[in-house]
């Protein structure tokens, strides 16, 4: 969700959403080969439009970044487009922007992806251009300089200078988790970014960035025998190179309700935010879970909607949902949250929206939900999921996420029947297991009086 | 009357190589290969008709992707509320899906959600424009509730009370957002008392709005005359009209007159510095604008091209200059607002506080490089292709399509003009950008907002010797 330049931001807090239902049998195709160097390849063909989108994602995102180094994923990400040693900064958006196209790249918590998206006929100079930076990048100092000054300025705009500062996407893991991987300021410490050298960034790349290390999706008006061919030629001589083995993430388990309020000089409305650890990424409850967070967050319909806002009246927005804001239900391979993020009027105090909230979540557990509410979620999440499989850069995003985190790109495929055959049964006892107070940490986050021009601890720790 | 055109979006690859470089640009790298051959985007194939009542049906059956996107425009939107209601347009979005003649507001939202969709109600200057995305299995039930809103909204007492409540919190909220703040500032520098100068509520209008005038409002803006139905999607276009006309053929004309064209404004906004004091800021928030054309005028395929080598795309002079050599801003920009009238042409960025004068010199050096001196070819180039490719790979989206067109309709344009646009970008020459940057981008024709710390602001904007006070 932090993405080398502004775009979908909105878009995520809006919900992305993910999941769906088998009824209506619109699969995307979908091919993969492996290269000799690890580099996997997938290509779904679609030629209702001369474009195409592709998506390179690597297993690397901010959950493995060293202690020390809080943000240097990201920061990473931004190092990427600097240049290398024989296309130097600036080549990169000269040439994918003068072929008509665009591009972008993003860091999440298991994987940092970069796409473009252009007119098919700049096929050959993109894959030419990313198989470039998978060689070697320009790594002059001042090139990470420039890049760290713009991502402190990111972090302004969207952390320090923001009512809220995303508390409850850096904020809420942090006091959720108890180990680092899990639970540190993804976006960084101004200390951490101020230390990071030219020698991390190498020794980054080094590491992680490795044709082993990724798979890149190719949609769009292309065939698989001409792109398999393609990136056979442009890809195919980079070496692989060995990756540092994934850690353990594993948390120690939680065992009471985590509480505590947060100052906020800037914003002028307070808000709660609510998060519930997750059943392990690669089990049936998982998915269950990705049913829940839609059922409890998706839109006027949904159960928190409709309780908080419109029954009780104890509540001005309600968003949410698992990986909220990091993308759809099924994009981390790690310790993550169902969240809630309420925001509520400034004349009610916390418990009065938290007796509603467990009210709504208490009847979940104990009734489970009405089978017309079940479906109604289910149709939502296939109209959704099929609109995020819409246009080509959407779509290569989607199945490289699946092939890298699951193996397989025809997951995107299978999650609309996974979903549909999740039951009122295994919804209630969901609810009955993970939405406990003991599985659960709150952060209100109220509004303070102006700080009187005080150091609100940019140079700090979060 | 029914009339199809097909028009065709030329990709203006004018050279099949990237290598058109002046001696201004870099070479570039050796092996670099060139590209491909040009296929012709195909704009999306529109059919055009109006029902017995004036209803515009601008439809787009496209097979594949199994849903259909639904637009529903009507002329009168913020410009057009009452002078002592500004924003009322806000509430009237708020609350029209709370209730209609036979459905609750729960009973909208969860048919709605059974069919795949949400509904999205905006109120924009000139127009309100109601959007829901349904499965193509439920397209039937999804306009049937579409239908059932613009006609028989009713605006229930309590409904309409907890939506002002939720208002007022909401525009408390929206109060903390410096975007916020920056965008409402430079509207009111820009169009000052005329309608233009409104885009959001006031506590003022949120607490003097009855359900009643809501109802009053809603019956003057939403008539069939009046509005347009866009449809995109996987859909049977003779089964789409005969929906269409038995869902919204017999929804009548009223005989009152409807909401007036707006005036165009006369103004000149003033070349000074309006400042939002934020208490707390870590960022000045810089907002420029000025007047700009409007979209059928003949300069506004230039001026497109001059705002996107200007700071319209990642390549942009802007970006190159405060981003990727300044480091001052994350996500600078500039972009071009047309409304019926006249147009806008804003500067956007972000900045931390010790650099809100030197942000402000570099956008001034960039305007007024653009006002006095010619781009290159290879820049000309790079923006014609960014604009002309980028708007075919938008219009794969439905919602795209159908939002588009839409907009289009409330402008006062034919559909053709999804082709047209870059036909016309294609055409554009230096010396058109020229005289557009000349006309629109001088440095001392742009008002100043700024949104921060005052003290911040007044100290950094010192050296300008421009008058600085608070925004309206």
């Amino acid at each position: 969700m932090m993405f080398r330049r502004l775009t979908a931001l909105l878009a995520c807090l809006l919900g992305i959403v993910g999941a769906a239902f088998g009824a209506g049998d619109w699969r995307v195709p979908a091919l993969t080969k492996k290269l000799s160097n690890g580099l996997v390849v997938v290509v779904s063909a679609d030629h209702s439009a001369p474009t195409f989108g592709l998506c390179i994602s690597y297993r690397i995102g901010f959950r493995l970044e060293p202690e020390g180094r809080t943000g240097f994923a990201h920061l990473f990400e931004h190092m990427m487009f600097e240049g290398t040693p024989v296309a130097p900064k600036g080549t990169f958006d000269r040439v994918i922007e003068g072929g008509g196209g665009s591009n972008n790249a993003d860091t999440r918590y298991d994987f940092t992806e970069y796409v473009d998206s252009a007119p098919v006929s700049a096929l050959d100079p993109v894959l030419w251009l990313e198989a470039d930076r998978l060689r070697t990048l320009d790594f002059a100092p001042e090139h990470l300089d420039n890049q760290r000054k713009v991502v402190e300025e990111e972090v302004r705009v969207n952390v320090l200078n923001a009512p809220y500062g995303l508390f409850y996407a850096i904020d809420l893991p942090g006091k959720a988790f108890d180990r680092f991987p899990n639970a540190h300021n993804f976006y960084g410490d101004f200390r951490d970014l101020d230390a990071a050298k030219i020698q991390d960034v190498e020794a980054f790349f080094k590491h992680y960035y490795a044709p082993n290390n990724a798979v890149m999706a190719i949609a769009g008006d292309v065939t698989p025998a001409e792109v398999f061919a393609k990136v056979e030629k442009y890809f195919g001589a980079i070496a692989p190179r060995q990756v540092p083995p994934k850690p353990d993430l594993t948390e120690p388990p939680q065992t009471a309700e985590r509480r505590s309020t947060e100052q906020d000089t800037l914003a002028r409305v307070p808000a709660l935010a609510i998060g519930y650890r997750m059943p392990p990424r690669h089990s049936q409850e998982a998915v269950v879970g990705a049913l829940v967070g839609e059922l409890l967050h998706n839109g006027d319909a949904s159960l928190l909607y409709q309780a908080l806002v419109k029954e009780k009246k104890v509540a001005l927005e309600v968003n949410g949902g698992v990986n909220f804001v990091f993308g759809n239900p099924f994009e981390y391979d790690g310790p993550t949250l169902l969240t809630s993020f309420i925001i509520y009027p400034p004349n009610l105090k916390a418990d009065d929206v938290l007796t509603a909230y467990d009210a709504a979540l208490n009847g979940l557990a104990a009734q489970g939900p009405s089978p017309a509410a079940l479906a109604r979620i289910s149709a939502k999440m296939q109209s959704d999921w099929y609109s995020n499989m819409e246009v080509p850069i959407d779509r290569a995003s989607l199945l490289s996420h699946a092939t890298l985190l699951d193996g397989t790109p025809e997951r995107v495929n299978e999650i609309p029947n996974e979903l549909a055959r999740v039951t009122a049964q295994e919804v209630q006892a969901f609810a009955a297991r993970y939405l406990v107070k003991t599985n659960r940490t709150i952060i209100n986050r109220v509004p303070a009086p102006p700080s009187g021009g005080k150091d609100r601890g940019e140079k700090g720790a979060r | 009357m029914t009339r199809r055109f097909m028009a065709i979006l030329f990709l203006l690859f004018l050279a099949v190589s990237p290598a058109v470089g002046t001696e201004k640009e870099t070479p570039l790298p050796k092996g670099l290969p060139p590209y491909g051959e040009l296929k012709p985007f195909p704009a999306p194939q529109t059919t055009s008709q109006k029902l017995a009542n004036g209803l515009t049906l601008w439809l787009v059956p496209r097979r594949g992707f199994p849903k259909v996107s639904y637009a529903l425009a009507v002329r009168g939107g913020l410009a057009a509320d009452p002078q002592d209601r500004p924003g009322l347009a806000e509430l009237l979005t708020a609350t029209i899906n709370q209730g209609t003649a036979t459905r609750t507001a729960r009973q909208i939202a969860e048919e709605l959600q059974a069919a795949g969709g949400d509904l999205s109600a905006n109120a924009g200057i000139e127009s309100i424009v109601i959007t829901t995305s349904v499965l193509a299995s439920n397209a039937e039930t999804g306009l049937a509730v579409l239908a059932d809103i613009v006609r028989n909204a009713t605006f229930p007492d309590d409904e309409v009370d907890l939506a002002k409540i939720n208002a007022a919190d909401h525009l408390q909220e929206q109060e903390s957002d410096p975007s916020f703040l920056a965008e409402r500032a430079l509207a009111r520098v820009l169009f000052a008392q005329h309608p233009y100068g409104v885009t959001s509520l006031t506590q003022d209008a949120i607490a003097k709005t009855t359900a009643q005038e809501l109802r009053r409002e809603y019956a003057r803006r939403f008539r069939p005359d009046q509005a347009i139905l866009v449809v995109v999607g996987d859909f049977d276009a003779m089964k789409m009209v005969a929906s269409a006309e038995s869902l919204l053929g017999n929804w009548a004309v009223p005989s009152t007159p409807p909401v007036p064209a707006v005036e165009k404004p006369s103004l000149v906004p003033p070349h000074a510095v309006f400042f939002v004091d934020r208490p707390d800021s870590v960022q000045t928030t810089i907002a420029l604008g000025s007047l700009g054309p409007t979209e059928g005028s003949a300069d506004y395929a230039a001026t497109q091209v001059a705002n996107t080598l200007f700071g319209g795309m990642f390549g942009s002079r802007l970006t190159l200059n405060i981003r990727e050599d300044k480091g001052y801003t994350y996500s600078p920009g500039s972009f071009l607002t047309p409304r019926r009238t006249v147009g806008s042409f804003q500067i956007w960025a972000a900045v931390r506080n010790e650099v809100t004068g030197a942000t402000i010199n570099e956008i001034a050096y960039e305007l007024n490089r653009m006002a006095t001196t010619s781009p290159s070819e290879e820049e000309l180039l790079h923006a014609q292709r960014y604009l002309v490719g980028n708007q075919a790979i938008d219009l794969q989206a439905q919602d795209s399509v159908g939002r588009s067109l839409a907009r289009l309709w409330v402008l006062g344009l034919p559909p053709e003009e999804l082709g047209r646009e870059s036909e016309r970008i294609g055409k554009v020459t230096i010396r058109d950008v020229d005289k557009a940057a000349a006309q629109y981008f001088p440095a001392a024709r742009q008002a100043i907002v700024a949104v921060g710390v005052e003290k911040v602001i007044r100290d950094q904007l010192a050296p300008f010797q421009l008058e600085v006070r608070a925004a309206p």
